[in-house]
């Protein structure tokens, strides 16, 4: 692999990498406003300068500019080298970058860093990015000084609405242009622009648009600073008291990589950010998927209930018990769910197959919903894949209608309340629900038990393309919920039978270990 | 030395010299064209461009054939095209503008020697929003040309097809740089781009481009005209390669502002004394702002200093670089850069505070805003000139000001950048004293003067 040298530091690159995009590879961060790494480089911000070191017998192109002599008040004659953007440069063999070395870079990143902060408010205290905001980390990293402007600053448009879920303040923008670029480049809608020119320069939204569409919060994600919010996070935080938790979006079955992110006093989630991973998501996620932090609490099963009415776990499994009192086995089905995890569904079909001896398996979820060509698959839940390599000859929920109406099926346990057809049939059959959250199974059946959502418990996920994942635990358990394989081993204790496990590491002893090329989430994590 | 010429100017003054007609009478009307396309091979008319010297007239004096040269030797999938930059919006230059409206049909004469050179079929002339009358003569001479079969299919029954099209401006300065001249083209934000890629490689709508200046091309048919070698021996430069004649402006504090055409070489001294009459009211001159105003300033009483025997510039040396003879590179010499050739003068008397501040207002207005140092920077220079005029700047802050200017220097995309940092410190150095008065509350915005009176 060829190479160059940043600050002495030898860098490997791949051709067509930039300076600054070889130095990320190796955890060297090049201070950055306008780049990312999967948007064009406009190199517009200059945050990234960096001193090319002439070859020998090359001319260094130099520039004049002034300094003062504080002792005379006199100007003396001074010259600089030409920097060059990071993010432009590529990188080649033999090139020597001087960056944090350079006090020609040095002095630019300060420039830089006070001409971006010259005409912002430092709002910081009522700003929602205070905490994650490039512009306070680079104050601290490169420049530190106080202000020395002292007029008042250039004022522009505040709370603008760009759409349904954004909010946009024009004094805090550093016209980076990565929301522009984003829109257009990755979601296809070049609907933002910029208007105006010179300092008075701010987003907009095009003529007789709006920010809409399934890609809207990305351009808040994408704001390194404080000019875009959403309307979903704006006031509800402050960052520096979440935690996160390196999860798996819920949404459909492309299994984005998300960072989950809650405050531990509340036990509460706040929201979805997408994690890194070149193989599923790249750096997106889109709307629906960043919004499904929510399901951490909305609609949950958090009691259990017994015909409606609720109950306390012991009481709804002993209601199991005389349900299924002297059930033949071939009578029995199991109803795998496909928003559970591998591990939920490993323990039902442990109970169901192999303690119960059952023929009957079935699979349900959400029904198919809309789908782009950028991140959204139509299968709207997370592990159909999972399940599939679970149980292979797994039949739809239409199959189950059909063998309760013909009687060949009269007691059913199914793993969530998700039902891709009309399930009411199932009200002639005696339904035992594990379940996170509510959904038509739920509302059927007579025994209801509350699982732990993906938030609260660690569990293995298979995306569409057959990438097995894992999501981290974030918040405690909600409400009365226990994670679905244990309430599947205590169901199986109370119907008298000896269930094999009671911890999760036996189930994933189980499960195939996942090999290092399934895991790229496994990298993720690091992060 | 003063040499006054007529190879561009000639149907300047001429009863509807604009028109065909009078193209004709006076130069013969596309015949050098018709020589060119019919005799010659694209090469043999980039080689002989070369012999031309002809430096880029828009400020950086790029040579005109190497420019050419550039282009791919053999046009691809992509066509070429030629892009005549006549947006013309730095302060105090408006010689590209006599052209259009005097003599507009030498443009499109060379437009099609330039297209044929390039391998393009096809020019743009970006001429500035505001020039209408510029805009309705040049679409008159590319009719009355297409009329006669000039342009089109097959000019001169060449198949080497020709179009020129006018493209308005929307009345943006920074539209005048080469790369968001062509976002505009493309009707794009004009915003400068990164380079490389240049223009021709990927210019206009990412095929390979040629931006030239109006006044580059119009000088084509006369360079043909006379033979390249010939024209580039009438300037008094040709040895340092800086050949042939151009437009000098003049304007400002003289007496008799105008354009007037010269061979390349003429002095300050000459221009301001033998072509402008002289200052107004017979003042002293404060300093000279060479050629548009991003140029560095000169003042009288600065020499040249080139002590080495090998140096250009050594024949100079001790003079006054007012005694200099104007070209690409003994501007640079001097510190300054030849820019335009349109020379303004300020006269004794006149404020160099509210000058500065003047320009900052410009460049601080016309800033695209697309990079951080420019942006920021060009309106802060104008806010801390403004209040040093209006006596509400600390000594900090004008201390500041040089720092400001330093750090837009070679920071941006564009030249814009140096356009704005080098006028500010050429101000700062040489009027140091007079911005220090304003601190000390000895000079005020109440009489300072950026006309010179009594009119003479």
């Amino acid at each position: 692999m060829p190479t160059f040298k940043l600050d002495g530091k030898t860098i490997p690159f791949e051709p067509g990498d930039s300076i600054i995009k070889a130095a990320e590879r190796q955890g060297v961060e090049i201070p950055h406003y306008c780049w990312h790494p999967g948007l064009s480089s406009p190199a517009n911000c200059r945050m990234c300068l960096v001193e090319l070191v002439p070859k020998p017998g090359q001319r260094p192109m130099m520039l004049d500019v002034l300094e003062l002599d504080e002792a005379t008040g006199q100007y003396r004659p001074a010259q600089k080298p030409k920097l060059q953007p990071a993010c432009y440069t590529p990188a080649a063999e033999g090139l020597e970058v001087l960056s944090d070395t350079s006090p020609h870079v040095t002095q630019a990143r300060h420039d830089v860093q006070e001409r971006l902060l010259l005409n912002h408010p430092v709002d910081c205290p009522i700003c929602d990015q205070s905490g994650e905001c490039k512009l306070q980390d680079y104050w601290l990293e490169h420049d530190k000084s106080g202000k020395r402007m002292r007029d008042e600053p250039v004022h522009k448009s505040k709370g603008v609405e760009f759409g349904p879920t954004i909010v946009y303040d024009g004094e805090r923008c550093v016209m980076c242009t990565r929301c522009i670029r984003f829109m257009a480049e990755v979601a296809k809608d070049p609907v933002l622009d910029m208007r105006e020119r010179g300092n008075l320069n701010e987003i907009t939204v095009g003529p007789g648009r709006q920010l809409d569409g399934h890609y809207t919060f990305m351009t808040e994600h994408v704001c390194p600073v404080g000019a875009l919010t959403t309307k979903d996070f704006r006031f509800k935080a402050r960052v520096w008291f979440l935690r996160t938790a390196a999860s798996l979006c819920q949404g459909c079955a492309t299994g984005c990589n998300a960072h989950l992110d809650y405050d531990p006093r509340y036990n509460k989630a706040y929201r979805f950010r997408p994690r890194d991973n070149e193989q599923v998501n790249k750096y997106w996620m889109c709307d629906e998927g960043m919004l499904s932090y929510r399901e951490a609490h909305d609609g949950r099963v958090l009691e259990a209930s017994v015909r409606g009415k609720p109950a306390s776990v012991s009481e709804a499994l002993a209601a199991a018990k005389d349900l299924f009192a002297g059930v033949a086995k071939e009578s029995v089905a199991i109803v795998l769910g496909a928003q559970h995890s591998l591990e939920d569904n490993w323990a039902l079909r442990e109970l169901g197959t192999v303690l119960m001896d059952s023929r009957h398996v079935y699979v349900s979820g959400r029904p198919d919903g809309y789908e782009d060509t950028i991140l959204v698959h139509r299968d709207k839940n997370s592990n159909t894949q999972g399940v599939k390599t679970l149980a292979p000859g797994a039949r739809p929920l239409s199959a189950l209608l059909g063998d309760v109406a013909s009687g060949a099926v009269t007691h059913v346990i199914a793993l969530g309340g998700a039902a891709p057809v009309d399930a009411g049939d199932l009200e002639d059959a005696k339904l035992v629900v594990v379940a996170a959250h509510e959904g038509p199974l739920t509302k059927l059946a007579t025994v209801v038990l509350p699982a732990t959502s993906w938030a609260e418990h660690a569990g293995t996920y298979v995306n569409a393309r057959g990438l097995k994942q894992v999501a981290e635990a974030a918040l405690e358990p909600l409400g009365s919920s226990r994670t679905a394989w244990s309430l599947v081993a205590a169901l199986a204790s109370a119907l008298g039978y000896q269930p094999s496990w009671s911890k999760l590491r036996q189930i994933r002893a189980q499960l195939t270990a996942p090999t290092a090329a399934d895991a790229p989430a496994a990298a993720a994590l690091a992060e | 030395m003063l040499k006054r010429t007529d190879y561009l100017t000639r149907t300047y003054g001429k009863p509807e010299g604009w028109k065909l007609a009078a193209y004709e009478r006076e130069y013969g009307g596309y015949q050098v064209a018709k020589r060119l396309l019919t005799t010659m091979s694209r090469e043999q008319v980039v080689d002989e461009a070369k012999k031309a010297n002809i430096r880029g007239r828009g400020g950086a004096g790029f040579p005109m054939g190497v420019k050419w040269s550039f282009m791919p030797k053999v046009v691809g999938a992509k066509p070429h095209y030629l892009v005549v930059n006549a947006d013309e919006g730095e302060p105090g230059t408006h010689k590209d503008r006599t052209l259009m409206e005097l003599n507009p049909h030498a443009v499109v004469e060379g437009c099609i020697i330039a297209c044929y050179a390039i391998g393009a079929h096809v020019a743009y002339i970006y001429v500035r929003d505001e020039l209408h009358l510029s805009k309705t003569r040049l679409w008159g001479a590319i009719s009355e040309a297409k009329a006669r079969g000039f342009l089109g299919k097959a000019p001169f029954g060449k198949d080497w097809e020709v179009e020129v099209y006018v493209h308005s401006g929307a009345g943006a300065y920074i539209c005048g740089e080469e790369t968001s001249m062509l976002n505009s083209i493309e009707g794009r934000r004009g915003e400068p781009r990164m380079k490389p890629p240049f223009p021709a490689n990927a210019g206009a709508f990412g095929c390979p481009t040629t931006v030239n200046n109006l006044e580059t091309i119009a000088s084509v048919p006369a360079a043909f005209g006379l033979g390249c070698d010939e024209w580039s021996k009438l300037s008094a430069l040709h040895t340092i390669g800086d050949g042939g004649v151009r437009l000098y402006g003049i304007n400002g504090h003289v007496k008799k502002p105008g354009v007037v055409e010269l061979a390349v070489g003429p002095t300050f001294n000459e221009l301001i004394h033998d072509i402008g009459g002289g200052v107004l009211g017979d003042k002293a001159i404060m300093c000279v702002i060479p050629g548009g105003s991003s140029t560095p300033v000169l003042r009288p009483s600065e020499t040249v200093n080139a002590p080495d025997p090998k140096s250009p510039m050594h024949p100079h040396h001790g003079k006054s670089v007012f005694d200099v003879p104007l070209g690409v590179e003994t501007m640079r010499q001097c510190g300054t850069m030849l820019g335009t050739c349109c020379v303004t003068v300020i006269a004794e008397g006149t404020d160099p505070v509210w000058c500065m501040q003047n320009l900052m207002q410009f460049y601080g207005h016309e800033s695209c805003g697309q990079c951080t140092p420019c942006r920021e920077g060009s309106a802060w220079l104008h806010l801390v000139c403004t209040k040093l005029l209006d006596g509400e700047a600390t000594k900090e802050e004008l201390d500041s000001l040089h720092d400001i200017a330093n750090g837009i220097m070679g920071n941006t995309i564009c030249a814009f950048g140096e356009g704005t940092a080098m006028p500010a410190l050429a101000f700062l150095q040489k009027f140091r004293p007079e911005f220090e008065a304003y601190v000390k509350g000895a000079r005020k915005r109440a009489d300072a003067k950026l006309t010179v009176e009594p009119w003479s």
